[in-house]
């Protein structure tokens, strides 16, 4: 707990990092709107339900958008509580539109934006026929990128864009010994007719993006073992990839592993009683 | 020899019929082999009674061709008659020449007082030689093969004429004959009715057994009283009402199938027998009774007098069929003005979905064009349909109509069923129902309204419309499950229509689902028709049933009351505190309540919110997180400047430490003088 990294930072920084203002904020606004309720029982309860609520992700319940986007605790919750809502419906077997699993985001939280769902879909179907049906893991997990990592995402998406145009962005910082600049980039022409980029140079630029986003990004670990499996890799091709990566999955902590994704004995007790 | 009194024979009923022929030929005592009964032949029904009188005949008839000689003339083809002095004088205004095999009609020589000719059952073609027989008063030609009507120009006293059962294709040539009296053109190939308008005195007219397929040109014969028109192919009827004797009609075996095809015949006050038998419209249910009403004059229908009880059931009948159409005129032109409204209704509908914000001036068109349609439409439906106010009681018992109709909305009232067309109409539900009406309406079926507005107006339905068991939704913007939700405030819902046309939710693999789960406490038996099983009901149980559990578990006693909103609190408050107490003490009052809140909480966490009303929600907050920003700011300025007190206070403790003991040290060092301070130190404070 007494780290020296957690010491070393100044009190604004390391209070940010850990997104404490964000619930305090929240909690006093909650304690203004509720006041005669919650004058009842009393302050001090009030907040201990609250962090409790906090620590076990169902804060998240029924909340805006801004709120749930707020910090990636909240979101890991959020995807948390929509797998644990709606896991009975994959259990089931039912494949469904987008526009419908996106219903069913509303239902937790009723201004999800449609174009996070959107996106989430496209990188199911590889950005082709939105009107396909999906089954849920299959979005679910696609999902938890989209979401989790959506800034990071758009960043990756710009720097895609700028491969594909010819631009390296990393054209001053490449450095000399890198293993991967004996492969020759190919002349621009060639570029337009093979399809996406170079699975090591985009890695590169993936690095170096993650250093100077210290949050909200995959492990670059990771990322780097995703890429090295290919040569060469579309934007959506990554994110399929980066989806389906159990490590990633697992470095998020809110959803369980694809084998066990319907199980939940606990949930399934509960279900039994009613 | 002379036959019985003259008289037309025409079916039992007919005693009192006299065509009153003013011929009449006496009865005298006949020698037995020259009698011979002359009979007029009409068609009758009982026809096949006549061939028998017929047969009769022939037995005497052969007699009479035994004073008859027919030498052959000086031209070969026409015999010439002569008969016996003798027999001139005894019959000498008549003559019999039936059944002698003639061809042609023999030349008559002598004979100029003749008034009776009769050459029935010859095969004579053409009517010739008689010219000279002025006198003539009665000339039968029954049963030849006559195929022109012609040589009778002369005849100009004739009075009877007896055609049938020739083969005459055509009335004609009867010009002269201006006192016949009797015509009878039955049998033949007459296919219109023609040339007779001159006979002025013509009472009988026989046109039976032909092939006419209608009946006009009728004026003139102003003393016509019988016409018989039985087995031909007539389809109507027309100029009957320009003969204003006509007493009798026989119009059997015919084609007539429409009282419009011969409703001349009701401006007929003179007829009083008429039959129709053998025709279609007499297989029709409404036959007698519109015969009888639109013919009060008659006393015979069909060889059946008419009684007065039938008289007056047709014209109770026909009272019912005039209401009955005037009746379904309203009906339709409401229907009418309903269609033009609810197209109205749809258009608007149209324009508010797919309105193109940044083309203006199509905008613009557009807009003229709505605001154009409605002032034409109103134009065209002028009709005196006044805004309703005030209740509605009604002592018909059947179907109420359209009770306010604007061109913006509609709302209709049909015996059952609440239909609400455009937003305007849910204003409707603020008005002054009778509980009558209002307590019939089981079903309300909402259309062309957003459903984020029918969701404000559900209370009011609850309590207006407190047996509506049904609600369909048809073009209502019907996007999310989440609006589901606000359904469950109503009492009751049994069934629940969500037609797809305009309702996108009804695309979602899930949705009848989500209903079921969300509404289970409402039972519901039938969801867009088809039946709810108990498998659906375990099936949305198992989808949704967690959601429902964490809504209601997992979230913080706060906001649970906060959803549940202001209504509920007071129940669910109620709901806590009564948890520790027995089951058994809770009182009759709160069982309904108590119900509601048993089955609900778990899912009363689950509603909607309208897309405005939430917003709107939002901006509220955003005054108080805008605050609880700078209070927090605050607070952690103060934390933070405490913190850093705290670490420097750290950092300068040791030193800090070491310079007060140093300093007491010192104090310390000399015992005497640091007694003396101590006690200087105390006198001091006084």
């Amino acid at each position: 707990m007494l780290s020296p990294e957690r010491l070393a930072l100044p009190d604004y920084e390391y209070l940010a990092q850990r997104h404490v203002l964000t619930y305090m904020e929240d909690a006093v606004c909650q304690l203004l709107e509720n006041k005669e309720d919650i004058s009842q029982y009393g302050v001090a309860r009030f907040f201990t339900e609250y962090f409790n609520s906090v620590c076990q992700g169902t804060h998240i319940l029924f909340r805006e958008f801004s709120f749930i986007q707020a910090t990636p605790h909240n979101r890991a919750s959020f995807l948390r509580a929509f797998w644990k809502c709606f896991r009975t419906v994959g259990k089931n077997g039912d494949l469904l539109t987008m526009r419908e699993y996106h219903c069913l985001l509303q239902l937790l939280c009723p201004d999800f934006p449609l174009e996070l769902t959107q996106k989430a879909a496209r990188i199911v179907l590889m950005d082709d026929a939105m009107d396909c049906l999906m089954s849920f893991s299959d979005f679910l997990f696609a999902f938890q990128i989209q979401f989790y990592y959506s800034e990071f995402l758009e960043s990756v998406a710009a720097i895609y864009q700028d491969l594909l145009a010819g631009k390296n962005p990393n054209t001053v910082i490449v450095p000399t010994s890198s293993s991967g600049q004996h492969r020759q980039r190919p002349p621009l022409g060639e570029a337009s007719v093979l399809e996406g980029v170079e699975a090591s140079l985009f890695s590169q630029c993936l690095e170096n993006l993650c250093d100077r986003h210290k949050y909200s990004c995959p492990p670059p670990a990771l990322v780097k073992e995703v890429l090295s499996n290919v040569q060469r890799l579309t934007f959506y091709g990554f994110l399929v990839a980066l989806s389906k990566h159990h490590g990633i999955n697992q470095a998020l902590g809110a959803l369980p592993d694809k084998g066990d994704l319907m199980h939940d004995p606990a949930m399934d007790e509960e279900l039994e009683r009613l | 020899m002379i036959p019985g009194k003259y008289r037309s024979v025409s079916g039992r009923a007919a005693n009192n019929v006299n065509c009153g022929l003013h011929l009449v030929i006496q009865t005298s005592s006949l020698p037995e082999k020259s009698k011979v009964e002359f009979k007029l032949n009409k068609e009758t029904p009982s026809f096949s009674g006549r061939l028998l009188q017929h047969d009769l005949e022939r037995n005497y008839s052969s007699r009479q061709g035994d004073h008859i000689h027919l030498a052959s003339s000086s031209m070969p083809s026409f015999p010439i008659l002569q008969r016996s002095s003798e027999e001139k004088i005894l019959y000498s205004d008549r003559l019999t020449l039936e059944r002698q095999k003639l061809t042609v009609c023999p030349i008559i020589d002598g004979e100029e007082h003749l008034r009776l000719l009769n050459f029935q059952h010859n095969f004579i073609t053409r009517i010739q030689n008689i010219s000279n027989l002025q006198r003539l008063i009665f000339l039968d030609l029954y049963d030849n093969q006559i195929e022109e009507i012609s040589g009778l120009s002369t005849l100009r006293s004739l009075r009877v004429l007896l055609l049938g059962k020739n083969r005459i294709k055509q009335i004609s040539n009867l010009e002269n004959l201006k006192s016949l009296d009797v015509l009878d053109l039955h049998g033949n190939q007459i296919t219109k009715i023609e040339n007779v308008s001159h006979l002025c005195d013509l009472r009988v007219l026989n046109l039976a057994r032909n092939l006419l397929s209608h009946v006009d040109n009728l004026n003139g014969l102003d003393s016509l009283t019988e016409l018989n028109l039985r087995h031909n192919q007539i389809t109507f009827v027309r100029d009957v009402d320009n003969l204003p004797c006509l007493q009798r009609l026989f119009l059997s075996f015919n084609n007539i199938s429409t009282f419009e095809s011969v409703c001349c015949l009701a401006d007929s006050s003179s007829l009083s027998d008429i039959t129709f038998d053998g025709n279609p419209i007499a297989q029709e249910s409404w036959y007698k009774h519109t015969i009888l009403q639109n013919m009060m004059q008659l006393r015979q229908l069909d060889m059946k007098r008419v009684t007065e009880e039938e008289r007056r059931m047709a014209s109770v009948v026909a009272k019912k069929e005039e209401e009955k159409k005037r009746e379904s005129h309203k009906q339709s032109l409401l229907k009418e003005k309903k269609r033009l409204t609810i197209n109205n209704v749809a258009r608007k509908w149209d324009l508010q979905q797919h309105r193109i914000p940044n083309i203006a001036p199509n905008q613009d068109r557009k807009v003229s064009d709505s605001s154009q349609d409605p002032s034409q439409l109103h134009g065209s439906t002028v009709s005196a349909f006044p805004e309703e106010t005030g209740s509605l009681d009604s002592g018909l018992a059947n179907a109420l109509q359209g009770l306010s109709v604007t061109d913006t909305h509609l709302v209709e009232v049909d015996g059952d069923t609440l239909s609400l067309y455009g937003s305007g109409a849910l204003e409707s539900l603020d008005r002054n129902w009778s509980v009558q009406t209002a307590g019939m309406v089981t079903t309300v079926s909402f259309t062309f309204i957003e459903f984020d507005e029918i969701v404000q107006v559900l209370p009011k339905l609850k309590i207006k419309f407190p047996n509506s068991l049904h609600l369909k939704f048809k073009e209502t913007n019907l996007v999310m499950l989440q609006q589901f939700n606000a359904l469950a405030q109503l009492r009751r819902v049994d069934q629940l229509t969500i037609d797809p046309q305009g309702n996108p939710v009804v695309n979602f693999t899930l949705w009848k689902y989500y209903v079921l789960f969300r509404l289970s406490h409402f039972s519901m038996q039938k969801i867009n028709g088809t039946e709810v099983t108990q498998n659906d009901m375990i099936m949305a149980e198992r989808l949704f049933g967690i959601l429902a559990h964490v809504a209601s578990s997992e979230l913080p006693q706060y906001r649970m009351i906060s959803i549940l909103g202001d209504a509920r609190k007071k129940q669910f408050r109620y709901l806590l505190e009564t948890k520790g107490k027995k089951p058994g003490l809770v009182n009759e009052e709160n069982n309904d309540s108590k119900r509601l809140v048993g089955e609900n909480t778990n899912r009363a966490m689950l509603n909607y919110t309208t897309r405005d009303v939430y917003n709107e929600r939002l901006e509220e907050i955003k005054e108080k997180k805008k605050f609880c920003k700078m209070y927090m700011e605050d607070l952690v300025k103060e934390a933070t400047e405490i913190n850093m007190k705290n670490e420097a206070l750290q950092k300068l403790w040791p030193q800090m430490f070491i310079e007060l003991v140093r300093d007491a040290v010192i104090e310390i060092r000399n015992k005497n003088s640091y007694m003396k301070l101590c006690l200087q130190q105390i006198t001091d404070q006084k």
